[in-house]
Parts: C-alpha cells; structure tokens; sequence
C-alpha cells in the first residue's frame, strides 16, 4: 500500500503531517491523520483540540517559536487544498454528512473508481480500509485489499502472526494508523455507529492537584480562573530525535520522548507552571495518546506567586470521543505476535500499551469512577491486580534503572520473554496439582459409539462426558450473553464535580474500558465462546489417549455424521471444486493429532485397535509419507472419505508454518494443516509448546481448528507460564491475552504472593482442566486403575578397586576445586565448573571410561563449559594414568605370554568338556592365565570356594596360582555358535545383514563410541601360523578402535579379561539379566541411562554374553525408532528375553513399554520425578504382571548423596538454568556442600 | 536333588570303559555312593589282593573331593585301622579336575609307594621306618589273610 504515488503532496506539508501524529515515526502517517482532521476539523476549532494537537496549540500559545509553526498555523487553509490533490477533494467535503452517517458513501466510492463493485467487493474494501474512503480507493487500485481480505477475523485478541505478515509485508506505518489492524475493522464499523452520537468529548470526573509555578509574579492567576493544560511545547523536530531523547526519562518516562512535562497556562495564555511530576507522567500519556483533555481550574494560588509555589487546581477529564474509535488506539498489541526474529523485548508498540494502561487505572483512581460490572472471575482479585497492574510497570522501569545504557539504546525493558517467569518449587507444583485436581467422582459418565471398539473404564467415560459437554458446551449457550470477561463497564457521570447536571446522551450511559489492552468502547463488548476445548491432563497410564479417540469416534461434526450415512454416494455425485483452493477449507471430519515424532506410531496403532475395523480413517502426515495436499484430502467436499484422524508431528506443524509465513502467511495455496479449518486438534505431550516464544509454539497457536484439545501429564512443568501457552492456544478467553495473564498470575507470583497466584491459575484451570492421578480412590476406596505391583530396589552397587582409585580422584579434585572456589568467594560464578565435575563423579560411578568421554560432556553442558573441560582434561594427566591402568593393566606383559598356539590350545580345548562340570562344549569356556580352561561359572565358583577356605585360588589343572585378573573369557566369533544376538547397535537393526563382517563381527560395528570396551580382547585368527606375536603385536587390541582387518576367518577366538573389565555396574546388570535368562527367559527388559555413551558401552557387553538388545536414543530418526519399538513390543515370548536400551531423556516419556517386566535404572537422576516417569513407561496401563525396578546406585558414592537430595525434592539441576536466583543458589551450594561431603 | 551331569559321565564312562585293576559300581538307591575295588599292584607287597572301598561324592563334588575309606583291612603306613587314607589330593591337594577314576589311581599308586613320612597310621610306619623287610612281611600277610582269602 505504498501512497507514495498516488499522493504527491509537496515535501513541507508531508513534513508538516508526519509531525503532526505526535507519536508516530511514520510518514506513511499522513493518510491517518488525514482522516483524522476530516472528523474532527468542521466540529472542533483547533485551537480547542488541547492535546491533541501540541503543536497547534503551541502556536495559539504566544511561545511558539520554532519556524515551522508558521507553516503549521496554515494547516487549516491547507486543508483542502491537500484534499484536492489526494483526490478526494470536494467530493469528501461535500459528502460529509452521508460520512459521518454511514462511516462510509459507497456513491462517492463509485465515482472514484469509475465503476459499480459488486456488495461483497464493497464490504470487504471497508473493512480493509476502516471505512476510511481514501484508503479504500487506494487500495482498491493497488490491490492489496485483496490479499488482506481473507484474513479478517472478528477477534482482534486471535490475531494472528499470518495477518501480523501480511501487514509488515508493505514498508513501515504508522502503529496508530485505523487500518493496521484489519481484524479491527469490524468491530470498529461498529463502534462508528455508535460513535456518532458521543459528543468530541466527555466530563468523567475529576480530581485536585497542586501544581507548582514556574513563574514569578503578582496576579498571574486568580482563583476560580480556568488554566489550560497542554503539553510541553517544545517538541523535539523530528520523532526519531526525540526517541532518542529518553534518556532524560524519569521514573517511569517510558514515554517515548523522555517528556512528560505537562504545563498549564492562564487565559491569557501565559505558562504559569507545570503539574507535579507523579500526575504529569500519566496526564501527559493521556494526552499524548489522544485519550484525554484536561480542563483546569486554580482552586487555590497566592497572590504573589512566587516560582516553586504550589498552586491548586482541579482537574476536569473529559475522555475525547475519538478514544473511543479504534482506529484512535494502538491495538493491544500483546498477542504474542513477536513473529520477528529480531524484535525487541519491548516494543515501542508495547510501552505505548503499557503507558495507556497505567495511564487509564490512575486516572480512575484519581477521580474515583469505579467499574459497575467487571467479569466474575476477576472480581475477586480486581482491585489488587490493577493497582499492581499499575506497580508492574513501575517494577518494569525499576528493573531497568541499574542499567540505563543498556535499555536506552537497544531493547526497552519490562517482559524478560525468553527466560520469563519464575520457576515453581517442586513443593509449589504439588500444591497446585493437589489444587487442580479436584475431581468429583460423581460426574455423569456417557457412553462412547458403538463404532468404538475398546471397553472403558468407568472414569474413562466421565472424561468422555465431560469432553463431550466441553466440546458441545450446552450450558454456555443457555446462558444470557455475558460480558467479555476482559472489560469493565463504567457509567458516564450524570453530576459533575460541583453537583451540577451534565449533559446526557440517549443510549450512552455507560462506556467500557479493558484494562489490559487500555481499550475503550461505547458498546457492550460481548463474551467471544471460543474455546471449544480443553486440558486433558490425566496422569499418565490412566489412557488419555483412549480417551481420546472415543471422543473422536462418539462426537462428530452434522456433516461427518451425514457423510457416514452416504458412504455409497459415488465420485460423480460429489461436488466439484478447483484442485487447490486459495482459502482455508472446512475439514469437518478430520481431527488433527500432533504428537512428538516418536508417538507417531502409536497413535496410529490406537486410532486402528480402539475402532472397530472400518470405521477409522487414520493417516500419520509425517515425511515422506504426506500426501500431496492435504487440503484436497480433508475438504469438506470429500467428506465421505476424508480421514478421520491426520496424525502429525510437531516438526511438521513447525516446518509448514515456516513455509507459510513465508509464502506471506497465505495459508490456502499451502495445501497443508495451515490450509483447514479443522473440526479438531489435539496436542498430544502437549508441554512441547511450554515456551510460547517458541516457533513450534507459534504455529500451534495457528491451528485452526473447531475444537481445540491439549493433552499432557505435566500442564506445568517448572513455570506457571507454561500453562499460558496452553490457554493460549486453545484461546480461553481472557487468559490467553498476556497482559491479563501477566497481572494477574505472573505479577502476583514474582511479588511473591504465591497463595493469590496460585488461586488465580486455579480459577483458570477449573474450568478447563480435568486431571486425575493413577493413585486417586473412587469413592469406594478402589484405585482408579488396577495395576499390578511395582517393586522398586535400590541396588547398592561395589565398586572395584580399579574404579574406586579413578572415583576417588575426581572426587577429591571436585572437592578441591570447591573449596578453592568457596575460600576465592567464586562459587557462584564457577557453577558450570564445579557441575562438570560433578557430573564427571556420576560418570565414574557408570563405567570409568565415560569420563574421557567428551560427547556427554558436550551434552550435558554449554559449550563453554564442555571447552573449558575440554582444557582440564588435557593436562589430566594423573586421571589419565589410572584410567590406563584400568584399561589395560600389563598389556604389554600379556602380549608377550600370548602365543598363537597358546591361543590354538584354548581354541581346540574348547571343544573339550569342562573339567568341572563335565558339560561340552564348556559353558563361555574361560581360560586362566595357565591357559586351562573351563566354563567361566565352573572357573569362578572355583576360585570362590578356594578363596572362602583362605586358600589362594590355584588352576585346577596345574595347580598354578591364578591371578584372578588374568581369567579372560573366550569369545568366539563365528556366528553360528553363538545363538541369538540381534545384531548390535541400532545402526544394524536397521540394515539388512547382508556384510559378512557384520554376521561374523556382531558387536564390533558399536565399537567406535566405545574406545575401551574390547580394549582387552585378544584376537586370534587360528589358521595363521605365526608362531609367536611382537610385544605389542596386532593380536592384542589396543585402546583404539581396531577392528579386524578380515573377515574371512571363519573362526576366530578372542579374549576377554573377566570381571576387571566391565564396570561394577555392567557387571551388576549382566548378572541380572543372566539371572533372569535362566529363571525366566521369556522376560523382556528396559534399560534406563542418561548417557547415551553408556549405553554404547552396555551394547558390546550385552553382545558379548548373547543377551539379545535393540536400542532407543534420540540420535535416531523417527521411523528407526518405530520400527525399535514395533520389534520390541512384537517379539514373541519364545524368542526369549529381549533387553531394550533407553536414553532417559528420549524414552522417559511418552512411550508404551508395557511388554517389558524388569526395569534397571543404571544411574539416578536429580530428580525422582524424571526416573519414576521413566519406570512408568512399563508400569502403567495395560501392564499384566508386577514390574520389578533396580535401581543402581554405587556405594558410598555421589550416587547415594544424590538419592537424599531427591529425597528433599529440591531441583538441582535446574541451577544451570537459573544463574540469577541468588537465593537458589545458595541452597543448591548446599547440595553441593553435601554431594561432595 | 538332582544328579549333576558330571556324576553321571564319569558313572558312565566308569562302566563304559572301566580301569583294568579298578572296579566301582553305583548303589542303586544311591548314587553318589560306590562300591569299589582296588587291586594291589604287581610287585609290591599288597599283589593279588583285592581291596574294597567306598566311596561317597559329597553334595558339592567336585568343589570338595570324594569321601573315600578301605573297608578291607590293610598294613600300609598311610592307611589306619579304620580305613581312611592319607592321600594329598583327597585333601588339600584336590582339583575338581580329579575324578573318581583318577583318585582311585592314586589310591592304587599309594598301595605300590607308601610313604611312611607322612603317616596316617603311626605304629605302622614307625615299623616301616625301622625295619622295611619285616613291614612289607607283615604287609603281605595281611593282603593273604583280609584281601586274598575273603575274595577267593
């Protein structure tokens, strides 16, 4: 919409109109004020409009001196002639009053254009141009009220980022411009009508204030005499000097310029003095904003007014008709429209928001004009949290005071966005769970479609009942129509402050002010019902997704319902659409389902079993797998075949509202999710979009979508925002606008005044939330969901002298480090350091290795920390040296006692039967450093019962004493001895085995994550004569990660060192699943770590001992780990027992893994809360048979000092992310005190 | 319990492929429990005779050796009067490698190199230190009078 042809005005006058909009950096400001002056010029003088114009009245003010007021003093007369040259000209003039009538003279509009359009043409360019007849010719000439057409909407609070777009698409304007919020428009047309009969302005009330005088001198005011209030007179020449101007400001000179200075002068228009600094801060945004004036009257002066004297007036406030017209606001522009990626935190479009507001709620208070009506939920806590709405931008301003440098230039404090909010106390949560969780056991229950094919449980069908109700919200619509919950009604004083009549205006006794957008109307602003929806926050296990689908299957839209009853209707009788239509289409039919990526499968795997076969239609819309368009597939025309469920990851929602945004938000043309108008959309694990600055966050919020559903077992995760992002996008009126939320849950909670933040989110979760927990009673004392046992054991794990010795190392180094940092008083800045070691100790208690792993480190911390390691590590050397040991003890040594025939012996013997036990071939036949061998259990039960008598364990053979570190176990390799391994790592599951070297090889490709795992393998290929090795000869497998060079060895041994070598927790583990082998092999298992290298570590000792194992981590894509998961849930029993390795934090949540029984915890986590969800990926519904836990942890260790502290519930780890909470701090230095004490 | 793989091979292969000069035979209500029978070896003074032992494999054989005693009387310096032998490998010098078979070599090799430095029965290898000729004499006799005429 570029004027800048159409409308050659010459270069002064257009100077002249970007001045005039006072607030406005904008020349593209002319068009707006333009419109202005054509309302209000013929009504009202110039001189008259007080504030509203500074500079007009500077220049009826004797003091106006600055040469361009002459230019300006012509602005009257220049009137029309600017007129005649923007083409409006006589015509405007003389269709004035049909103007101020329809808001809009469709006749004149024909002239202009040189044609008839069309009604619907004619509507739409009105609401696009604000009724405003100059932008509406403009834009119907250049086009753009085309593309701005469709994305209208009634509700300017759901104005979207598209639309946000679609604006910003043409160069900068004016942010008070009528026509920058196009989605305003309709109301605005609204409130014109309205507006017509509102005096220019409006008495409210008003209120004493003393003054002080600027002059001196005898009888320069007497009482009773009325003064002028104006603005300072000296405007800065141009808006771009005067923001830089700020830094001047005061307390809360958040006003752009920095200049809040508001003057009164006496009928003669002398300035006489200026209003004390509290009342001019607002007064001057009041004027500033055009919400005001102002009309004094000196109550008390001496007569001898000296400068400094105090002199009284009472104010008189008229709230100017033009306040009231949308177009004479900014727009809240809280919408959490920061689509930009470089936009300030606030913008000035924010503070001018901010300034309003606080402007407004004193003013009210000043005068005392209280709300008749306010919506009931804010009733209860209306007083505090305006006055605090008040403070917060006080505190806002505060908070900027240290550092004025910063602010001033770059980004204007207040929302702190990217880190905003304070986190909640473990014990906080709780208490608000306990809160919101109120569930009244008599609720109705409803039965799901017969088309559902799955029984519910009784609890279930309450939550399908209450959906259902949600969703159809019969009780909302019985209801009278209720006032936006965001407004309060005022009624215009009928007396003023001396007790006289004022005048009244028929159907004008009350106006309304929302206080969070500092909007003001004449209208009754009427409750939008748009939240169709819901919080679904059941506890996990308790079947949430069940719940879901049997509302999908039991409530459907008329048309579904229809669509179901025609399916025979053939292809012809269909009605016939263009292939891609450009606008968003109805999807009547089809519920939209995002989910993280690694749910995908399961939820279509659920969607197939709860229905009963052919009565679902479910599609994942992921990858390679989306169909060309998905707008064809799910329009309303093709409702017969339309899917019933999309289901799609958040990836995908993200990706497509990146291209959408790009393509200038046109949702249609996409063809994808952005393309319908859903009938519904659920969020599954739905804390994805905790963090509503996030992208994914935003394209979720642009779901369209009938019904709008969250599910999640967690609404808050550590921040009440959390839940803001939530309400916002199922657009819960009023809590989805963040100002709202902001005073009243955000403010209250970081003042501190928990007990009323906490009652507020109450209030908003009531209603909107249903949550049940598994250990929840029915009435009759029954659990809600009968699961089979869980036993949980702390296993206490030994470890070996090798690792204790690499323990203790770091663990005195961590130690020292801290007490150096404490006595240095650098605690708190040297967190990330004393962090790494610790999490280091943790390592060390896995497996010694891991802490030479520079990939966890990387993971677990910033990269400046990992750099900082990195640089301690290297001159580690003593670390280094015990880890060698560890590693490698008397490598060269052995190597030198290792012969090829020593080796061959072994190789023939072991075809042998074991001495021991007589079993042939021997049972992982072991050899001693004697080279006898035996089966590894025969060897070692051996060298046990010698030891128990107090003898030394002697070979059974040659009675050679054995060094019990030189038992190695011998690993065959050729694949068809040993039974059963699934290939490896996860890299295998997933190519066919079709590399020889693999079949033969089965655990060396995982070997690369793992440096040391085979570093004590002795390899040995038979058929080589080679008669002896070189000291470090190629036989004996270093550090490095050599895998053999061939493969076409049909039969090769190596050795395995027994018992030095996997760490105590491996160790601990294989026994276990051993164990379970022998006793029960059909058993499947889970194995938790936080550290994927670890798991890489389990991976070739689990190989080794045939103990088959598939693996899930978060390095995978999404179709590995469905096929992972699908393979583990789909082995049979007789396959025997199958290990699944977890990463915590890619499998701790969301997933269904109730086909295993044994869970191991291989290290503790800060928090309990995070390993208990992972054990409840087992334990939960649908689990038959009680689960058994081990939960390993190393003695006398970190490990168990971390138990205690989740004990204590306090979160540890989320010091990392909270560097600015000194208090946090200083308790977690406790915990640290206590983790190394 | 059941019987450990390993008692029954080495029955087995006992019966199978059984040691000249050694018999061993399972009591049916008890298999752990053996009848054996040791022949004296040639050139020495227990030749011709048939010893008869038995022997019992303990619960935790073969972490701990078979229990072994001569049921037939014999004059030799490690074998007192009640049978039981002085032999290392039944005691500190048992491998669970060992078998019966071979511990019942043993005992055979005992029978043909006594060692009266290392003596069980005390009287008995005094006599043999002191005078070896009238020992093995007496070793003899006793072989004809316990070993040789109860067999035949």
């Amino acid at each position: 919409m570029s004027y800048g042809d159409v409308d050659p005005r010459p270069t002064k006058k257009r100077r002249f109109f970007a001045e005039e909009s006072s607030g406005s950096d904008s020349t593209l400001r002319k068009d707006a004020s333009l419109t202005d002056e054509l309302d209000a010029l013929p009504e009202a003088p110039p001189v008259e409009i007080i504030g509203n114009d500074p500079e007009i009245s500077s220049s009826h003010n004797a003091m106006g001196a600055e040469p361009t007021a002459d230019g300006q003093n012509t602005l009257s007369s220049d009137q029309p002639s600017l007129k005649a040259k923007s083409g409006v000209s006589e015509n405007a003039t003389q269709h004035q009053e049909s103007h101020k009538e329809n808001g809009f003279d469709t006749q004149v509009f024909a002239t202009f254009v040189g044609e008839e359009l069309p009604p619907s043409t004619m509507k739409t360019l009105r609401q696009v141009s604000g009724d405003n007849m100059e932008r509406a010719i403009n834009m119907y000439f250049d086009g753009s009220w085309k593309a701005t057409a469709p994305t209208i909407r009634p509700v300017d609070d759901t104005r979207s980022v598209f639309e946000a777009q679609t604006q910003k698409a043409p160069p900068p304007r004016s942010r008070d411009s009528p026509t920058d919020i196009p989605g305003a428009s309709i109301t605005e047309t609204r409130r014109q009508s309205n507006l017509q009969d509102m005096p220019e302005w409006r008495y409210i009330g008003a209120f004493g204030v003393g003054g002080w005088a600027t002059k001196s001198g005898l009888n320069l005011l007497r009482h009773g005499e009325s003064v002028k209030i104006e603005r300072a007179k000296i405007q800065p020449p141009t808006p771009k000097l005067g923001r830089s101007g700020k830094v001047t400001a005061g307390p809360r000179a958040a006003n752009r310029r920095g200049d809040i200075i508001v003057r009164f002068t006496n009928s003669r228009g002398e300035e006489i003095g200026r209003l004390p600094k509290e009342t001019a801060a607002w007064v001057s945004t009041l004027i500033d904003q055009k919400i005001c004036r102002f009309d004094g009257v000196c109550v008390y002066t001496p007569i001898r007014i000296r400068t400094n004297d105090t002199i009284y007036l009472q104010l008189r406030c008229s709230l100017l008709r033009r306040a009231f017209e949308a177009g004479g606001f900014v727009k809240p522009s809280d919408n959490n429209r920061t689509t930009g990626l470089f936009e300030a935190k606030e913008t000035e479009e924010e503070k001018d928001l901010r300034l309003r507001q606080t402007g407004l709620i004193k003013l009210f208070d000043e005068i005392n004009l209280h709300p008749l009506k306010s919506n009931e939920q804010t009733l209860k806590h209306k007083r505090k949290g305006l006055l605090q709405a008040a403070e917060m931008a006080e505190h806002f301003d505060e908070s900027k005071k240290p550092k004025p440098d910063e602010n001033n230039t770059s980004s204007p404090p207040s929302s702190e966005d990217a880190e905003e909010g304070e986190e909640l106390e473990q014990d906080q949560l709780d208490t608000l769970y306990k809160k919101a969780q109120t569930f009244d056991f008599d609720t109705p229950v409803a039965q799901p479609a017969d088309t559902f094919a799955m029984d519910l449980r009784p609890y279930q069908r309450q939550a399908l009942h209450w959906m259902i109700q949600k969703e159809k919200d019969e009780k909302r619509s019985s209801k009278e129509v209720s006032m936006h919950p965001l407004w309060e009604e005022y009624s215009w004083p009928t007396k003023d402050v001396d007790d006289k009549d004022l005048p009244q205006v028929v159907d004008q006794d009350k106006f309304y002010v929302n206080p969070y957008s500092g909007e003001l109307s004449l209208d009754f602003p009427v409750q939008e019902q748009n939240c169709l929806g819901g919080i679904l926050a059941d506890e996990m296990g308790l079947g949430k997704t069940i719940e879901m689908l049997s509302l999908v299957h039991t409530h459907k839209s008329d048309i579904a319902i229809q669509a179901s009853q025609l399916t025979h209707t053939s292809v012809n009788e269909l009605p016939r659409l263009p292939l891609n239509s450009s606008s968003v289409e109805n999807a009547p039919c089809t519920t939209l389902v995002i989910a993280p990526m690694s749910l995908l499968a399961q939820w279509h795997s659920e969607a197939e079993n709860a229905s009963k076969p052919g009565t679902m239609r479910s599609i994942v819309y992921y990858g390679s797998d989306k169909t060309a368009s998905l707008q064809t597939l799910c329009r309303e025309s093709n409702a017969a075949s339309a899917p019933h469920v999309v289901i799609t990851s958040y990836g995908v929602a993200l990706s497509e509202f990146n291209q959408v945004v790009a393509n200038n938000g046109n949702r249609g043309s996409h063809g994808g999710l952005f393309s319908l108008n859903f009938f519904r959309v659920i969020l599954d694990e739905a804390h994805h979009i905790k963090n509503r600055q996030s992208k994914t966050a935003k394209a979720c919020y642009e779901i369209a979508a009938r019904h709008r559903w969250v599910l999640t077992g967690t609404p808050i995760v550590n921040r009440l925002e959390d839940l803001f992002s939530l309400v916002r996008f199922l657009r819960v009126e009023p809590w989805s606008n963040f100002s709202f939320w902001k005073t009243f849950i955000t403010v209250p909670f970081e003042s501190k005044d928990f007990i009323r933040a906490l009652d507020v989110v109450q209030t908003v979760l009531e209603p909107l939330v249903l949550r049940r927990t598994k250990d929840m009673k029915t009435p009759d004392g029954e659990p809600l969901v009968p699961l089979p046992p869980r036993r949980i054991e702390i296993e206490e794990i030994e470890l070996s002298k090798q690792e204790r010795e690499v323990y203790d190392y770091i663990f005195n180094r961590a130690k020292r480090t801290f007490a150096a940092k404490v006595e240095a008083g650098t605690v708190m800045k040297s967190y990330t350091t004393i962090f790494a070691q610790i999490l280091r100790l943790r390592q060390s208690c896995c497996h010694p290795v891991l802490t030479r792993n520079k990939t966890i480190v990387a993971e677990e911390e910033e990269a400046a920390a990992a750099a900082d390691e990195a640089s301690g590590l290297a001159d580690d050397i003593d670390l280094q040296d015990l880890i060698n040991r560890f590693e490698s003890d008397d490598g060269d040594e052995d190597a030198n006692r290792f012969g090829a025939h020593v080796l061959k012996q072994i190789q023939d013997e072991s075809e042998n039967e074991c001495p021991i036990c007589s079993e042939e071939p021997m049972i992982e036949q072991t050899v001693a450093g004697c080279w006898h061998s035996a089966c590894k259990e025969c060897l070692l039960n051996y060298i046990e019962h010698q030891k128990n008598k107090g003898e030394t364990p002697r070979c059974f053979n040659c009675r050679e004493r054995i060094n019990e570190r030189e038992i190695f176990e011998v690993i065959r390799h050729d694949s068809g001895k040993r039974t059963g391994i699934i290939a490896g790592s996860h890299s295998e599951n997933l190519i066919p085995p079709g590399s020889s070297r693999q079949q033969s090889l089965p655990f060396f490709s995982s070997t690369s994550h793992a440096p040391a795992s085979d570093s004590d393998s002795i390899q040995s290929y038979p058929h080589t004569s080679t008669p002896t090795f070189p000291s470090s000869g190629p036989a004996i497998e270093s550090t490095s990660n050599v895998t053999p060079c061939s493969s076409s060895f049909l039969s090769q041994i190596s050795l395995r060192r027994i018992g030095s070598h996997t760490s105590a927790k491996i160790a601990a583990l294989l026994t276990h699943l051993k164990r379970l082998r022998h006793e029960n092999p059909s058993i499947k298992s889970v194995v938790f770590s936080q550290f994927t290298a670890f798991l890489d570590l389990l991976e070739p000792a689990l190989a080794r001992d045939g103990i088959r194992f598939l693996r899930f981590d978060g390095s995978m894509a999404q179709k590995q780990r469905a096929a992972v998961l699908a393979q583990f849930a789909a082995s049979p029993e007789s396959a025997g027992g199958l290990v699944l390795l977890l990463s915590l934090r890619a499998g701790g949540v969301g997933l269904n893994l109730t086909s295993a029984q044994r869970v191991f915890m291989m290290d503790p986590w800060w928090s309990y809360a995070v390993e208990s969800q992972a054990i409840d990926r087992v334990h939960r519904m649908g689990q038959t048979s009680s689960v058994y836990v081990h939960r390993f942890i190393v003695k006398d260790s970190v490990e168990q000092r971390m138990l205690k502290i989740q004990d204590r519930k306090m979160f540890i780890a989320s010091s990392l992310g909270m560097v600015s909470d000194e208090e946090k701090k200083l308790q977690r230095l406790e915990d640290i005190r206590e983790l190394l004490s | 319990m059941a019987l450990p793989k390993r008692i029954i091979k080495e029955t087995e292969r006992l019966m199978a492929e059984p040691v000249p000069g050694i018999k061993a035979i399972p009591h049916e209500d008890n298999l752990r429990y053996f009848d054996v029978e040791v022949h004296g070896p040639s050139q020495s003074p227990y030749e011709n005779g048939i010893f008869k032992l038995e022997l019992f494999l303990p619960d935790d054989y073969p972490m701990t050796p078979p229990k072994i005693r001569f049921l037939t009387r014999i004059y030799h310096p490690n074998i007192d009067k009640l049978g039981r032998i002085c032999l290392d490998v039944l005691k500190s010098n048992w491998s669970p490698a060992l078998q019966i078979r071979t511990i019942l070599l043993s005992i055979q090799a005992l029978l043909g190199a006594p060692n009266p430095d290392d003596p069980l029965a005390n009287d008995v290898a005094q006599r043999w230190k002191e005078d070896e000729p009238a020992a093995i004499q007496t070793a003899r006799e006793w072989t004809r009078m316990y070993a040789v005429s109860e067999n035949r």
